[in-house]
Order: structure tokens, then sequence, then C-alpha cells
């Protein structure tokens, strides 16, 4: 799969050339594209002057990166202790089952990622599931089909939270 | 505009006070992280909707303020009518209509919105009459819910800045670090490092440049203080960092925001852009020769990067990997220069002291754990959202007290503070008073601030596994204790849960315990096998229960339950059969339902769905 | 100077050195294998932790890796007292299941007393211990072509990208330092092979012999300014050439004396 990578120089011109802009340019681009693609990662090594095996290692080793492309919604499932308490496990097989992967996979049509995180900071609300920026509080059982299929509430619905 | 000078400064606050007096009332909506995630948006959409079409006299849509976390999150979405103080609760959409045309145009309450006393089912209109409010003493937590977020006009108003004015024009470096030092302030994030110690040290470090840094990175599951502080009240945070560096000699910062935060850095960034406009930061401030300048950096998304020499690491664009602190990083931190670096909730706190002194600050608490906390109490507490209290207030003061007690009235069986670096304390415990040092001699300790309690729907065996593993899957893998030792420990917590270990494993774990805390190099190792110490030195029955009797108590843990259907509830309903992701339910419309023990995988959906209590956990 | 004890045994040390240096001068073996003179100490396999304590903490002792923690004035080590041992030897076995069919592993494992790791062997396990010495030496060369992927349990050290490292020169360092001998190449004529690369190695144009990379024998050469044609030599011609030559200059300065 090819992207256009013209994006990247407007990326790269956010940011002082320095290493220290690595973390952030590398998260600007896994939004622009829903991932890190190799030769953006060869690019951003040539542009922040930062050893390919260096970016290569920061890559794989925060959550925030895929070196995968992701779906167009990210189901983020809340693992927090509070969620788990409150039946996230529940939620995430029910999660699951719905959209035939596991947490950590994207459908074939890359319509859908299902992930877990762990706390999102809304825990009063738990259980939680983020549809992108959308964040569900009090979601139930049942109302995870739902997720799986719009945008419509399954529990409470509240926005960037 | 700049601010040049304190005399500008007191009289852009006037403005600005002035501005708020122009609307007799406010309409404040809660937009805390509970309260987004409930439909807060949406309610206050709708209510600047509605208050536009009324086009009501001496109430514009001015008044309505969408502030940072009010603390009832139990109870939201809020809405909170100022100066009266009325208390909606559960605001819907639908209830937006009422709301304005009763309480704002006829300065009416509508009863059915407001809070109920669970024990009386008295209603109070006035939410400082209620005691999960009136019962706390809020100083990080100050501005929160009251004020529009991120408005540095009404933080101004508010008094904001008067202490960083205070500061540079009247207090000398050492001067700051000296009320610091009285205030008795103790690192907020966990740690409880005495802060104007810290600022010495690094204010003395003969090697420049100096930097702070302000440690946003909340990692622990159930912990969302420093979240509201930074989505609620920006600037408190940002006018107690540019003090710190003042006293220190620091020309730079950094905000590190987990990744998970993205609200609190949006909030965080335009409060810096805010405090340039007027000439909080940048060059010569409020007419001084201190410059100043912060920048935002966002994590990753990794737990171990909350450790200071790892949070730094990720600073400087690299792998969060933290580096043995032999040497401290106040004297070798970011870019191996001296650093100074706090918690959100320890900034938000200084402005207050400056303002009101340190020896005000150090006559709340305790003699050693001076001020209040924050923290957010949540689980199965019937209260649950953020509150702020005195150090020393005691767990059962905060759960009862303040809490509500346990929903559904169940037993209490423990609270977890802490984190994944704490643990459990049972009921014996409540009456400790909640500082640094009383939950750490119990074994446990107050962290950060996250405050989960439990009940006997909790398996504390299936609950050290939960943290084990969320440890396994954060550790940076750099030494061999942490990485191997917590592996090995989450698979014997594993098998103790699924009915395979034997007694001697327990004692293996321990010992294996033993090696993580003494060997691993960071403290997210050295505090790694915490929940399960803690678990086993006070629920040690628990785990010989699943040993033994290869039974769980809780029935949580799925190798040593069964679920069957109760033929005396189940009306035949069918509910569980559409949740079952194993189809493992069968049964006809109106008729008994049965459980087929072999393709059942014990994931409780049907228990979720169930209105007629009819599945039996066994 | 810094005066502390050892086992008992008051030595002196430079201010700045680290207990491992002052241990291993006064003879005291204390396994620390991501340890090397050639880069920084890591402080990761935590096989050289020892005991620690001072008179004014009042009987408090802490554990630390002797590779990391500097030399201070009444400092009191004890680099095999039981708690040590039992430390050590946890920490081998644990080692041990990462890495069971490891040689060396197994055998300083057993010279700890552990035959036989008491945890979960890791299945499909290969010998690397994540001592990290490989990447920083190669990090400290200036070439960085490897580094550690992934965290945790599932990091492992490998190329970017799991493609063959544009950066590596062959040099062979990282199979050099690695204790556990995981890190495999091949020298076959005058080709090598390592981490999927194939280099050209240069012919010593005196007797033929294969020395370097020719891409190792550039970096060299632009990084430290060592001329190219220095590598047309291997190390034994060289020291040839160069005693041939401190040999006539001696003759003449007889000649020149007598």
């Amino acid at each position: 799969m090819t992207h256009d990578l013209g994006k990247l120089p407007e990326i790269y011109a956010r940011y002082p050339k320095t290493p220290q802009s690595l973390i952030a340019v590398l998260q600007d681009i896994q939004k622009e594209f829903h991932f890190l693609p190799c030769e953006a990662l060869k690019q951003t090594a040539d542009e922040l002057k930062v050893p390919l095996s260096k970016v290569f290692s920061v890559s794989t080793f925060y959550n925030a990166f895929s070196l995968h492309p992701r779906g167009e919604k990210v189901v983020r499932v809340c693992v927090g202790t509070t969620c788990h308490i409150r039946g996230a496990k529940q939620i995430q097989e029910q999660l699951e089952n719905h959209l035939k992967i596991k947490a950590g996979e994207t459908t074939k049509d890359l319509k859908f990622t299902l992930e877990v995180v762990a706390c999102v900071g809304a825990c009063a609300m738990a259980p939680v599931v983020a549809v992108n920026d959308e964040f569900h509080g009090g979601v139930t059982v049942a109302g995870c089909r739902k997720l799986a299929m719009t945008d419509k509430k399954p529990g409470k619905k509240g926005k960037k939270g | 505009m700049r601010i040049a000078t304190p005399q500008q400064l007191n009289r852009l606050q006037q403005e600005c006070q002035a501005r708020l007096d122009r609307q007799e009332r406010k309409l404040l909506v809660c937009c805390g992280p509970g309260c987004l995630a409930n439909g807060a948006q949406k309610v206050s959409d709708e209510l600047k909707k509605v208050i536009e079409k009324n086009r009501l006299k001496g109430f514009s849509v001015e008044a309505l303020k969408e502030t940072g976390c009010h603390g009832f999150c139990e109870q939201g979405p809020l809405v909170v009518v100022e100066p009266s103080g009325t208390f909606y609760t559960r605001v819907k959409v639908r209830d937006v209509e009422e709301i304005i045309d009763q309480t704002i145009r006829k300065q009416e309450i509508v009863e059915r919105l407001l809070y109920a006393d669970p024990a009386t089912g008295k209603k109070i209109a006035n939410y400082r009459e209620i005691p999960f409010y009136s019962k706390q003493q809020r100083i990080a937590l100050r501005n929160i819910g009251q004020i529009n977020q991120c408005d540095i006009d009404e933080y101004v108003a508010v008094g904001g800045y008067q202490s960083l004015a205070k500061v540079l024009t009247t207090m000398s470096r050492q001067a700051v670090i000296d009320e610091v030092t009285t205030s008795g302030l103790r690192g907020r994030g966990g740690a409880g490092f005495p802060a104007g110690r810290k600022w010495a040290t690094c204010a003395k470090a003969d090697d420049y440049p100096h930097y702070v840094i302000c440690n946003g990175d909340e990692g622990d599951p159930g912990a969302f203080m420093d979240r509201a502080i930074m989505e609620g009240d920006p600037h408190s945070v940002l006018e107690g960092i540019i003090i710190a560096a003042y006293a220190v000699g620091a020309h730079e910062g950094y905000i590190y925001v987990r990744e998970e935060y993205p609200l609190a850095v949006v909030n965080l960034q335009k409060a810096i852009q805010q405090a340039h406009e007027y000439g909080f930061l940048g060059e010569n401030m409020l007419g001084s020769e201190f410059s100043f300048d912060v920048h935002v950096s966002r994590g990753g998304g990794a737990f171990v990067c909350g450790e200071s020499s790892a949070l730094m690491k990720s600073v400087a664009g690299e792998v969060g990997e933290p580096r043995a602190k032999y040497v401290r990083s106040v004297l070798k931190g970011l870019f191996d220069k001296p650093t100074v670096l706090n918690n959100v909730e320890s900034y938000a706190n200084v402005p207050v002291i400056i303002d009101k002194g340190g020896k005000w600050f150090s006559g709340i608490g305790t003699r050693k754990s001076t001020g209040t906390k924050a923290f957010s109490l949540v689980g199965r507490v019937r209260n649950t959202g953020l509150i702020e209290v005195p150090m020393g207030t005691t767990l059962r003061e905060i759960i009862y007290g303040i809490g509500g007690g346990i929903q559904n009235d169940r037993p209490f069986k423990a609270v977890q503070t802490g984190g994944p670096s704490g643990g459990c304390l049972p009921e014996s415990k409540l009456d400790l008073p909640v500082d640094f040092d009383s939950l750490t001699e119990a074994g446990s300790m107050m962290g950060s601030g996250g405050m989960i309690v439990l009940d006997d729907h909790t398996c504390v065996v299936d609950l050290a596994k939960y943290f084990l593993a969320f440890l396994v899957d954060e550790s940076c893998g750099k030494c061999t204790p942490c990485r191997e030792g917590l592996y090995q420990l989450h698979a014997l917590a594993v098998a103790v849960s699924e009915g395979r270990a034997t007694e001697a494993d327990i004692e293996k774990m321990e010992r294996l315990s033993d090696t993580v805390v003494l060997g691993s190099l960071c403290g997210l190792g050295k505090s790694g096998p915490n929940p399960f110490l803690s678990t086993v030195r006070y629920f040690r029955d628990e785990y010989l229960t699943h040993i033994k009797d290869k039974r769980c108590p809780a029935g949580v843990c799925r190798a040593l339950i069964r679920y069957e259907v109760d033929a005396q509830k189940c009306d035949g309903c069918m509910a569980c059969i559409a949740a079952c992701a194993q189809h493992a339910i069968t049964g006809k419309k109106k008729e008994l339902h049965a459980i087929n023990q072999d393709t059942c995988d014990r994931c409780g959906a049907c228990l979720a769905v169930c209105q007629r209590d009819a599945i039996l956990v066994i | 100077m810094v005066s502390l004890t050892i086992n008992g045994k008051v030595v002196c040390a430079e201010e700045g050195e680290m207990v491992l240096t002052v241990t291993r001068r006064e003879g005291i073996d204390i396994p620390a294998l991501c340890h090397h003179e050639a880069v920084e100490p890591f402080g990761a396999c935590r096989l050289c932790l020892v005991e620690i304590t001072k008179k004014e903490w009042n009987g408090w002792t802490n554990y630390v890796t002797a590779c990391l923690y500097p030399v201070e004035e009444g400092l009191i080590v004890q680099t095999h007292s039981s708690k040590v041992n039992e430390l050590r030897r946890t920490i081998l076995d644990l080692m041990l299941a990462r890495c069971p069919n490891s040689p060396e592993v197994r055998q300083l494992a057993a010279d700890h007393g552990v035959t036989q790791t008491a945890y979960e062997e890791m299945p499909d396990a290969d010998n690397c211990i994540l001592c990290g010495l490989c990447t920083r030496v190669c990090e400290r060369l200036g070439f960085n072509a490897i580094s550690t992927v992934g965290r945790g349990h599932h990091k492992v050290v490998a190329a970017p990208l799991k493609e063959a490292p544009p950066d590596c020169v062959g040099c062979l360092s990282c199979a050099q330092v690695c204790p556990t001998n995981v890190i495999k190449y091949e020298d076959d004529g005058d080709q090598r092979r390592i981490w999927g690369r194939t280099f050209e190695l240069i012919t010593c144009k005196q007797c033929g012999k294969y020395t370097i990379t020719r891409e190792f024998a550039e970096a060299l050469h632009t990084q430290r300014d060592i001329p190219l044609d220095y590598f047309d030599l291997c190390d034994e011609c060289h020291r040839k050439e160069l005693s041939l030559k401190m040999g006539s200059i001696v003759n003449w300065s007889r000649e020149a004396a007598s």
C-alpha cells in the first residue's frame, strides 16, 4: 500500500529539526496517516538527523504508535483499575465478538481498530470506551453492539474527554 | 497587551472582575473528565442555544461557563447556578428548557434535579451544604468548577498571577525557596520529597542551564486529579511553574503531558499562549529581569515515563528507559543538567503558598504532611468523584463521610491506593490517616491520589493479577528483576487464579517479590510486587481458598466459578442468549434458559444483562 | 582520595570511581554481564548488586549495582553477603528461565547454585539476555545500526524495520561484546555476512590476509581521519613495517654516534 507522503514537509516544519522533536513529529505522522509508514520513518530519520535505528526504537516503545494501518474508528476500551472492577473485560470481549477481531487488531476493511488503553482519566464513569475522540461512560454489555456499528450512544456519550 | 507592573496587573484584575460582575448570576456547566464522558458537552451546547433563543433580560450567554471538574462525578452532568449554589444533577439535554425557564427566568428551583441525601431523601439545593463538598478543603482545586476553563481573564479576576507579581517584584530567589520550605510542601506525585529542599539543591547547582519540568504523566489507572487540574485550571499550574523557575534560576521549562490526555495538551497550550500575550511568560516578565518560557511536551504513551529519569529521556525524544538515580536528577537531569521536576498538583499549590504564606500552609494537615491532597475517589463507593481534603483525614472519613459508603450497601472489602505501586488496605485499617507515611507503614502508599474502593465482589487475587499484567506490559524491559521477575510473578498469579498453584507457590512469589523490590533499577520495578504483597498480607486466606479449595469467594476468577440459571427467577426474556458471545445459552422465549457448562467461558455478560437476577455464580 | 570498606577491608579509591572498578582492582569476582570498559555502565543485568551501608545509617542497608555506584568516604560494602548471594541467585534463576539454552547463562547460574530454573521457561527462547552491550557499543562507535525494539518482556535487539541495517559497517563489535554469543556472523573468503548484510573484506596488500570491511575502513577514515591507505596492510604487516623502520632508525643513530 502506498501513502501520499506529501504532508510530511508540513509536519516537519512545525518543529525544530532536532532529535528532541522526534516524539511530537511521530505523533503528528500517526495522526495524519493513522499509522507510521516505513517511508515516513526513513524520512524522519534524515530530517531530524536521528539514526534510523533510534527512530524505530521510539516507534516501537510507545503505545501511541502503530506500524500497521489503524482503522477509521479506533475503539479504545479503558482497562484502568476502576474500569476493570466495573467490568471492562466483559466490554472488551463483547466488542471483540461484535467486531470479530481481538484487541490490538484492525478489521480487514480498515473500518475499526480495537485496542485497550490503561486509563483515560474518566474513572468516575467507569467502564469507559473511547471511539476516536469521543468518550462514552457507563458502557453496558448490551450497549456494545451499537458501539461496534455506528456512533450511536451505548451508554452516555461525551465529547473530547 | 503586556502587563509590565504589579499596578497594571491590579488594574487588569479589577477590569476582569468588573466584567464578571456584569453577570449577576452565572451558570456553570461542569466539563470535567467524568461529565464530559457523560454527555456534558451536549448539555452545554443546548443551554447556549436556549439562552440565545430566549433573549433573557439580564442574562446572556456570557454568563454560561464551561468549567473544569466540579468534583461530584457520580451525579453528573452537573450544572451549578451561582451565587446561590443551586446544584442540578444528572442533567440531560431535555432538562435544559426547564432550567432556563424555571431557574433563570423565574428564579425558581427545579426540585427533581436536586441532589437528595441518600439516608433521609431530603433535597439539598445549595451544593455547599452537601457533605460531599462541605467536608472538603480545596486549595489545589480552588478554581476548578468555578471559572471558565483556560480563560486567563477569569483566572486573573480571582487573583491569578498576583503571586507571580509578588515574587518577581518583592522576593529574592532564596525568599521564595524559604517560603516553600516553610510550607512543608512535599511532592504530590507520590514520592513526597520536600519541594523546598529540591528547589534549594537545584538553585545552588553550579552547572547551567537549569530546567523545570512539570510531570503531567498521570499514569496510575484510577487517578485523574492532574487531568482535572491541567484541563480545568491550567494557569494555576503555569503560575506555579514560573515561580519555581524563578526560584531555581531556570529559563526554560517543560510540561510533560501523557498522550491519553489530548484536551489537557490543548488547554495548556492555550494557557501558555495567553500568558505570553499578557507578558507573564517570555522576556522580562512583569517588568523584571527574569525571562522564562515553557513548552508542552507530549508523552508517547508509556506508564514508565511517569518516572522522572524516564520522563526526561522522553522529553529529549528518546525511549523512556530510566537510569539508576545514584546521582539525582536535581543535579543531572534533563540533558544532564540540574532539573527540578514536580507534579502538577505540587505546582498548583505554589501560588497559594506565596499568597498566604508557607506558615499558613503548614498549619493545615499534619506536621510531616502539610497542606491538602486531591484524590480521585472511585470504584464501588456511592459518591465517586474528585475531592480534596487536609492531609491526615482518615480513610473512613473519606470513604464514608464524603464518599457516602459502599454502593448498594454491599460490605466494604478494601481500598486500593497508590496505583500499581500501592496496595490494598482492609477494613481494620480504615482509621489510618491518609498522608505520606502512615499508609506506607501499613503496606500501601498514598501515591498520587488514586483511591479505589472495593466491595466483596472484587477478588484480590484477580486484582493482583490485573496489576501485575499492567506492569509487565508497561515495564521498559531494561533490567532483569523487573522484566523477568514481574513476568514470572504474573504467571504465578494466573496459576493461583486458575486453581493450579500450590501453597509453596505463595512462598515462592514472596521470595521473588523480595528480589524484584531490592534488585530493580527504578520505582516501577521496586514497587511492582506491592499489589501482590499487600493483598497476600491482609487476604492470605483468600489466596489459600483459591489454592486449596479451588474456589473464588468473590465469584470472579473464571476458572473457578460457573454460572447457572436460577429456575425460580428466570422469565425467559432471552437477553442473556443475545449477550452470550460463545452461544452457550439455550432456551426459548418465556421458557427457562440453560447454560452449557462446556461452552460457557464465564465471561459474565449474561450476569451483566439479566434484569431478573436469575444468573447464579457458583 | 576516598577510603571505603569492602568485605571488611579498608581500601582507597579515587573520587568518581565506581565501586565495581575498586572491587575488580581488589581481585573480588562479581559477575557483571552488561558491563564493558568501552561503554558507560548501564545497570541492566543487576548481577553486580552489592550491599552498602554507612555508620551514620544506623543499620539501614541498601542494594545498589556496583557498576554505577560512585565510591563515597566511609562507604561499607559487602559483595557476597547472604542477602546479596540470594539476590544474585534469583536474578540468575530468572535469566535461566529466559535463556535456558545458553551455555554461558547455564554455567554462571550453576556457579551460583542454580542448575534448573524454578520458573516458567520462555518458549522459543534465544540466548539474548538484553544486556544492551551490542547496541551501546554500536552507538559508541557512531554507527547506530541496531537498537532495542519494543518494550518490556517482548523487547528484542534488531535492525530498524527488521530489514538489513543500512548503517551497519560489519565491524563485528556487537558480536564480540555479546556475553552469550547470540550475534552470528560468517566470514567466507572475502565476504562477511552479518545482520542480513553482505560486506566485502579488504585484503592486506602484503600478506593477502582479510582485514576489515571496506565500509568500516571508510567510516574510520571519515570519523577518525585515518588515511584510507592505512588499511592496505593488516595489523601484523603494519607491525613488521614499523619494527623495520624503528630498527633502521636505531642503526642510523648508532652509526651517527660512533
